[in-house]
């Protein structure tokens, strides 16, 4: 006798990201196993992310190397001007990298950390005698160098630099690894007299030794990142003064450049995973924490695989946190506008990013450095590149792993992807081996007519099409198994694509 | 120091009789003088007029013997002895006066006293060969050996107090700091743990001279706490300085005490010295007065014969040539002249050897 085709619907599959940690066959099927160059989009769907277009024109400085770090001045006067490093180099400029590097000044790495304090911007390195800028110089100098500095020494040539409390706060240091130097108020190339001063944290340490990696202000604690451990200090207005907080053990931070804040929380990368400063205070625990709980195991590991170095923005207008493995081209995307049932993000992963640098603009656009130079978060084609955005779900049992599925339909709803070719892909229990049906989505353009005729000023002139492209199609399916994963794969050249939904339709067999 | 009575022994031999200026010399001069002059007067025990009577007597006899020119010839004598016996009395009262000043003088030189008090110190006076008064004093043993002691006592404290002050201030400095250490430590351990407990152990602060502000204002403290110190040690190595010269001035003035004392008990008897030599010299001189009055009543006594003596020479000499009435017969018997010269000797012989032995009377 014939069976009834038993729909299963998979409403915005992915909307709760990746979920690598739980047993797929107990898994909500709005994870999914993978969702590649991948984000949740406005509507809660999982959809291809933006690419970069690059800005600049002029990258004969840069050569072939990859920009790692970019941040633009800003005085208060209103004066701007964006600085980037790579090769070697200090560069200012967008379409056309300058060389600012000062004369005389050597550099054989390109891992600085630069920040705005009181109409100057600073650039510190491990190693580095601290460059400094404003608008009055108009150079990029050495710190030493600057009319009216002083106390800069080789013991305070930290790899971090945190503007906070009205002074500058360096750590990190060659040959020391406890000690927070702090400059002068509103100061930053006092380094000597004044206020300034410093503090050895080597005896506050709760696990008896550890080592600064980076410096956060928060909620008007300094709060002093070791690799594996968390030194809270309150009362930072007045350094002489300020006392310990709290301090967290076995929870510390990976690297200063994945420390970003949210404005309720300090996001920083720990050795476990991405953990918000403000709940780990809250709870002093540090399982309960973690924000990347459903990416553990694969965070660690490119934790311990990672050799070169980690880039982190955070980017309220597009809502995520981006964490770069460099050294992999992997990054993972946190979606911040909510946690999940257990206070994890929403992550999706762009695996072969080269985004090696980022900086958020005022103006809400995001700058990602690359090889390319400067480029902007928009589009959707890596500076005329496709990349590929996949999604897979996590092993469907229908609710009853014992039975026999057999799939006789796919339908996908698709929203976007113009004339894209999308890769609809199955396979049975656990395999790796995936069976493939392709379409190629219809290009539709918005029909304009160059009509104006509800207002002026009606841009798009959108008379008769909504100017967004949703396809449904319905594919044919073959085999069967206990379990089934579907996975959609799909260039991304141009055009966004959000996957809104996927109805499977199959047959429940016997039990096996 | 301790009222003591103190006996006075005063070697006055001469006020060592029954009465109090008994046996006194010039008393026996005064005495003597008086005998002598009890023996100018003597002679006026005998009935008035006995003496000139004798004169008297002798010059009748005289006269009568030649009378009438004998008369001139005694009046001669008699006014050449009265002239002659005026010198006599002149150079015998210069005589007598000169002695008597120097008796005077002798009277009133300086007696030597001795005063021993009770504690067995003495002071001595004596009349150097020289003329000088010479004064010695004298403490007991056991005064000695105390103004020894405190001398030397004065001595070791003025010597002290001349010392630089510096080691004992350094002395004084480190007891102090010695009191005051452990304190502090305890102190800077507490502020260690509390710096500790707020993970500030390691906070070095430029405005705070490299430590934090507690570590500066206990520094700050400690630091005022030595200043103190070194202040409190050098006022009291200085006290203790004008101690030690308080105390030499002390001991220095105690050491003189008994000598001190020895002067004191020796003022009753300078008084009663004085009020010797007082007596002494009011004695001298009541004596010279006295025998002034002697030698004076003397001198008048002997210028009163002699002008008497004078005025018996003029009359007899006035009577032998002046015509002789008789009043009952009227009869005038002329002047003798010097016709009768022939019975003048045997009666003017008799008549002065009467004169000479009533003058020599008055000698004897």
């Amino acid at each position: 006798m014939a069976q009834e085709l038993r729909s299963i619907n998979l409403v915005a599959p992915a909307f709760k990201g990746i979920n690598t940690e739980d047993s797929p066959l107990a898994q909500d099927p709005s994870f999914a196993e993978t969702a590649d160059n991948a984000v949740i989009d406005k509507r809660g769907r999982i959809a291809a992310r933006k690419g970069h277009e690059v800005t600049t024109t002029n990258k004969t400085a840069l050569g072939t190397a990859a920009l790692r770090a970019i941040k633009t001045f800003r005085d208060d006067a209103g004066n701007t001007k964006v600085f980037s490093a790579g090769n070697n180099k200090i560069f200012s400029g967008t379409t056309t990298l300058v060389d600012e590097t000062p004369a005389g000044y050597t550099i054989t790495a390109d891992n600085w950390k630069m920040v705005n304090f009181n109409d100057r911007i600073y650039m510190f390195q491990r190693g580095y005698e601290p460059l400094v800028y404003d608008n009055t110089s108009a150079d990029v100098e050495a710190m030493s160098d600057h009319t009216h500095s002083t106390g800069v020494a080789s013991t305070m040539y930290g790899n971090e630099v945190l503007a906070a409390y009205g002074r500058l706060w360096t750590a990190d240091f060659t040959n020391n690894k406890s000690t927070i130097y702090w400059s002068d108020l509103l100061n930053g190339i006092h380094w000597s007299g004044g206020t300034s001063g410093s503090i050895d944290i080597s005896k506050v340490w709760p696990n008896g030794y550890d080592e600064i990696v980076a410096l956060a202000a928060h909620n008007n604690l300094l709060i002093i990142f070791g690799q594996h451990s968390i030194v809270v200090y309150e009362g930072a207005t007045s350094p002489a003064s300020m006392t310990l907080s709290d301090t967290v053990a076995g929870v510390g931070c990976v690297d200063r450049d994945t420390v970003q804040y949210t404005g309720t929380d300090v996001i920083f990368l720990s050795q476990t995973g991405l953990r918000s400063f403000g709940r780990t205070i809250q709870e002093k625990s540090m399982p309960i924490s973690s924000l990347s709980k459903t990416i553990t195991k694969d965070i660690i590991s490119l934790l311990q695989n990672e050799a070169a170095f980690y880039r982190s923005v955070y980017s309220p207008e597009e809502n995520f946190y981006l964490l770069s493995f460099v050294g992999q081209e992997t990054t993972y995307c946190f979606d911040v506008r909510g946690t999940l049932e257990d206070g994890s993000y929403r992550v999706t992963r762009w695996p072969g990013s080269l985004f090696t640098a980022y900086e958020t603009r005022r103006d809400g656009k995001l700058f990602i450095g690359t090889t390319d130079g400067i480029s902007e978060y928009k589009g959707y084609s890596d500076n005329g590149v496709k990349y590929r955005f996949k999604y897979f779900s996590p092993s469907l049992t229908f609710g009853d792993p014992s039975r026999l599925k057999i799939l006789k339909k796919i339908k996908p709803t698709l929203v976007g992807a113009n004339s894209a070719t999308v890769f609809m892909k199955f396979a049975y229990d656990f395999g790796t081996s995936f069976s493939t049906t392709e379409f190629t989505v219809g290009n539709q353009q918005p029909a304009f007519y160059n009509v104006n005729e509800f207002g002026a000023n009606s841009v798009p002139l959108s008379e008769f099409t909504g100017g967004e492209l949703t396809n449904q199609r319905s594919l044919n399916a073959v085999g069967n198994g206990t379990s089934v994963v579907v996975g959609l794969e799909s260039d991304i050249n141009g055009f966004a694509l959000s996957l809104q939904e996927i109805n499977l339709l199959a047959l429940i067999g016997k039990t096996l | 120091m301790s009222n003591q009575n103190i006996t006075i022994g005063l070697n006055t031999p001469e006020f060592s009789g029954n009465t109090p200026y008994g046996n006194t010399s010039y008393l026996r001069d005064l005495a003597d003088l008086g005998g002598v002059l009890q023996n100018i007067g003597v002679n006026t025990e005998q009935p008035s007029g006995g003496f000139f009577g004798d004169i008297l007597g002798g010059l009748r006899d005289i006269g009568s013997a030649v009378s009438p020119a004998i008369p001139a010839i005694a009046g001669s004598l008699l006014t050449s002895e009265a002239y002659d016996r005026l010198s006599d009395v002149g150079r015998q009262a210069e005589a007598s006066a000169m002695g008597l000043a120097e008796r005077g003088l002798a009277e009133s030189q300086f007696k030597p006293f001795t005063v021993t008090s009770t504690t067995g110190s003495q002071l001595g006076t004596r009349v150097t060969p020289s003329g000088a008064v010479e004064t010695t004093m004298g403490l007991s043993p056991q005064e000695q050996a105390m103004q020894q002691q405190l001398l030397g006592g004065a001595g070791d404290f003025f010597g002290q107090a001349q010392m630089p002050t510096v080691a004992r201030e350094q002395a004084i400095f480190d007891r102090m700091r010695a009191a005051q250490r452990p304190e502090e430590e305890r102190q800077r351990l507490a502020l260690e743990e509390r710096l500790a407990g707020q993970g500030r152990l390691g906070v070095s602060s430029a405005a705070y001279g490299g430590a934090t502000p507690e570590q500066l204002a206990m520094a700050t403290a400690q630091e005022e706490g030595r200043n103190r110190a070194m202040l409190g040690a050098m006022q009291q190595a200085q006290a203790e300085q004008a101690q030690q010269a308080g105390l030499g001035q002390q001991f220095l003035g105690a050491g003189y005490v008994p000598q001190a004392q020895l002067l004191a008990a020796t003022q009753p008897a300078q008084r009663l010295a004085e009020l010797q030599q007082q007596a002494q010299l009011y004695g001298t001189g009541l004596f010279g007065e006295t025998a002034m009055s002697g030698i004076e009543s003397r001198l008048l006594a002997e210028q009163a014969r002699a002008n008497l003596l004078g005025g018996v020479g003029s009359n007899i000499l006035a009577g032998m040539f002046t015509p002789q009435v008789n009043q009952r017969t009227g009869d005038v018997t002329s002047a003798g002249g010097l016709g009768d010269l022939g019975g003048l000797f045997g009666g003017v012989s008799e008549g002065l050897g009467t004169i000479i032995r009533g003058i020599g009377g008055i000698f004897d």
